[in-house]
């Protein structure tokens, strides 16, 4: 075996040894000194050449940057986990004639998914899908989080909280020891946006709620979390008589008032184009 | 993916100019040579352009005996180009050539664009007989002696065997292989300032990166790449298509439906599989939209048939029962997935459920959310629940004007006021009249003079004196740009 890659997979041994110790400092700096490893081989994207380790090469390449997605999820660095997503996508796109396909493939796709989710970037996602074949979209790990974005355009927020007690956790296999608490941090991330969104609908939608509905509606375990919520966020509910009402922020009734600057602005407009063809 | 293969050509208007005896096709390639020469002396672009649909009206003449026949006459025999071109030919025992051909004993000069255009003959008539090994193997070699020619004269050429070039791979399913090659060729048509060049590779490169579904970078491309309009209709058509594609995927529909639509107005009416895309696509957005296509869109002639599987979604979208969405999304999923659109129709589930609910609100003053859920056929674990949080969304967004009120757990619709009490209308209107004034705009635009028309017409010594000026000009300009490189 190459010395250079049996270098490489002791640095890798102890890396997920640290891992599994939640030793994420340690983790850091194994992990910078194995991405420096890693830019000595030649036979990984973009330049593809073909060595005689190649699979090998590329293999562990994967691998580590699987475990390094995996690191920037427990550290909860968005920014990290984007970075290292993107280093391990061609990977999965480009190598994916040279190399057996990883087991960890749908779960990582799935957790990027949620990721684009979580920060309201739907376009990412749904350029994202588009690069799944139809046999990926039946994966669970993939198809759970396209349910939870079709829930969550819909409105069907209860839904989108119900989905925190179906993560598909037998899918996960491996990672799930690893990614126990991580999915419900994601989920967590998942709820806190749910709230604001049907806090955002409960205001247009109902005249008023009582403070145990309310309650329920916006997750909240006592009403004092709810008051407080309400004095941070959104001041100008008015809570009285065990009711929260809601009429105080809607808009008033149709305004009469004709646009006249606007008016003024479009039939000039017209006046010169009209000039300009006659 | 054979749209933009049947909108390659329009049926060449022109034809007719040599048509009344009805000459050979040897003749008829003879006066497109000599179109080009005259184009490539006098640096006249437009000659070349009708040079070429000219050609493409020859193009189910050509045959392999023609072609060789035509190769001997026009290129040195026993220059590279003509044994590589002559090897691509099968070979057919004909060898005495015509009475015709042997009289004229053809000066055989050596013009570039001569030579590409054999090329792009060549190649045309690989691709129509199905030999895509050959092509490909002719389309590279052609691209290679094309990085070394720096003519405006062989744009128009160079840009045609683009197309060929790009579409021999794909027919062979080898698009991804040429990637690199096209970008290349990007980047040299760039500094040449090639920009029908630009433009024909630019279509190609999103064409290729949306075969294979890569719509990111499809997107950074585009919004990266310097644009130009007005070079070539059909380009145009097709960046629109690509670039409505591409907003579709990003969710962005309003400026997707511009696109789609345009792009499918603008198509020649010929390219009827250009356009059954663009109106599948542009239906979806429509959808997507909220707004429900009229059925005029699928009346169109000869679309019917392709259009029926939207046809009957849209039905149920505008029905708004899930019920129906989904056995249709699951009785025409091949042709969803052949169109690419699955994910899309995905997508429209939602739609489907604001227009239910839009029809029960409209129908009702006062319902139940549960009788709402039902309505809607939710099949969930706690329908009520659901129901009550999708109207609500549904109110936030604007689609219902209702109230829901939680302890009786019913929904109360408002009633709808005068619409034209509001300032709607006049919105709507200043919207169509812009449009209008925006078509009319672009209809001027569009009008292309042909140059000195409205001058009296010169006299013959005249004229002979203006164009040997305007050749010594040239003459300067072209020194000029060799200077420069």
């Amino acid at each position: 075996m190459d010395p250079k890659l049996t270098e490489v997979s002791q640095h890798f041994e102890r890396f997920k040894a640290a891992l599994v110790r939640h030793d994420y400092d340690s983790c850091d700096n194994l992990l910078s000194q194995l991405k420096v490893f890693l830019t000595g081989f030649r036979s990984l994207p973009p330049l593809f050449e073909d060595t005689p380790n190649a699979v090998e090469e590329l293999t562990i390449a994967r691998n580590i940057y699987e475990h390094a997605v995996l690191l920037s999820v427990k550290v909860e660095d968005q920014g990290a986990f984007e970075r290292d997503f993107f280093q391990l996508k061609p990977y999965y796109t480009d190598a994916h004639n040279r190399l057996p396909p990883s087991p960890q493939e749908y779960p990582i796709l799935g957790l990027n998914l949620l990721r684009l989710l979580v920060q309201n970037r739907i376009a990412e996602f749904h350029t994202e899908l588009e690069l799944l074949s139809p046999s990926a979209l039946e994966n669970p790990c993939i198809k759970h989080a396209v349910e939870l974005e079709q829930s969550f355009m819909e409105g069907a927020y209860n839904r989108v909280l119900s989905a925190r007690q179906t993560v598909p956790h037998e899918t996960y296999g491996y990672f799930m020891d690893l990614l126990a608490k991580t999915f419900s941090f994601i989920l967590y991330a998942f709820s806190a946006i749910s709230r604001d969104e049907i806090a955002g609908c409960s205001e247009k939608a109902y005249d008023y709620l009582s403070i145990n509905d309310a309650c329920q509606m916006l997750l909240f375990s006592s009403d004092q979390e709810l008051l407080d919520y309400v004095k941070e966020e959104h001041p100008e509910w008015e809570v009285t008589n065990g009711n929260v009402y809601f009429q105080k922020a809607k808009e008033s009734g149709p305004c009469k008032e004709i646009p006249s600057l606007q008016l003024i602005n479009q039939t000039l407009s017209y006046a010169r184009e009209l000039e300009r063809i006659v | 993916m054979t749209q933009d293969a049947e909108m390659k050509e329009l049926p060449a208007p022109l034809s007719s100019s040599s048509s009344s005896v009805s000459p050979s096709t040897i003749q008829n390639l003879k006066e497109i040579v000599s179109l080009i020469e005259t184009g490539a002396y006098a640096r006249e672009v437009r000659r070349i352009v009708r040079a070429i649909r000219l050609t493409m009206a020859l193009r189910r003449k050509l045959k392999a005996s023609v072609l060789s026949q035509f190769l001997n006459l026009v290129l040195p025999t026993g220059s590279e180009v003509h044994t590589r071109l002559s090897s691509f030919l099968p070979k057919e025992d004909d060898c005495e050539m015509d009475v015709d051909t042997a009289t004229q004993a053809p000066a055989k000069h050596h013009l570039p664009e001569i030579e590409i255009f054999c090329y792009l003959i060549v190649l045309i008539f690989l691709i129509d007989h199905k030999k895509y090994g050959d092509a490909k193997a002719c389309a590279s070699a052609s691209i290679a002696r094309l990085k070394n020619l720096n003519r405006r004269t062989v744009d128009v050429l160079a840009s045609r065997l683009y197309f060929y070039y790009s579409l021999s791979y794909e027919l062979t399913g080898d698009l991804a292989e040429i990637r690199g090659n096209l970008l290349a060729l990007h980047r040299i048509a760039t500094l040449r300032h090639d920009e029908l060049g630009q433009e024909t590779l630019l279509n190609l490169l999103l064409r290729n990166y949306l075969h294979y579904n890569l719509y990111d970078q499809a997107e950074k491309l585009r919004s990266k790449a310097p644009r130009f309009e007005g070079h070539s209709n059909q380009q145009f058509c097709r960046y629109l298509f690509y670039l409505g594609k591409i907003r579709t995927i990003q969710l962005e529909y309003t400026d997707a439906k511009g696109s789609l639509l345009q792009a499918a107005g603008k198509a020649p009416i010929a390219a009827l599989g250009f356009r059954v895309q663009c109106n599948k696509w542009a239906i979806i957005v429509r959808l997507l939209l909220g707004e429900i296509p009229e059925r005029t869109v699928f009346m169109q002639k000869h679309m019917e048939k392709a259009l029926r599987p939207y046809f009957e979604l849209t039905n149920a979208v505008r029905i708004g029962d899930l019920e129906l969405f989904k056995i249709v999304a699951e009785r025409f999923s091949s042709t969803f997935s052949s169109d690419r659109t699955n994910n899309l129709i995905v997508r429209l589930r939602h739609n489907v459920i604001r227009t239910g609910l839009r029809n029960i609100s409209i129908s009702y003053s006062r319902i139940s959310l549960a009788d709402v859920a039902q309505k809607l056929r939710l099949d969930s674990a706690n329908p009520i629940a659901d129901a009550e949080s999708i109207v609500s969304k549904a109110i936030r967004d604007g689609a219902i004007d209702a109230t829901v009120d939680h302890a009786n757990g019913w929904m109360v619709s408002k009633e709808t006021g005068d619409i034209y009490s509001t300032n709607e209308p006049q919105a709507a209107f200043n919207s169509r009249i812009a449009f209008c004034l925006n078509t009319h705009n672009e209809a001027v635009r569009a009008l292309r003079f042909p140059p000195n028309s409205h001058k009296e017409k010169e006299s013959a010594e005249k004229r002979r004196e203006r164009q040997q000026q305007e050749q010594e000009l040239a003459k300067h300009i072209a020194e000029e740009d060799d200077d420069d490189f």
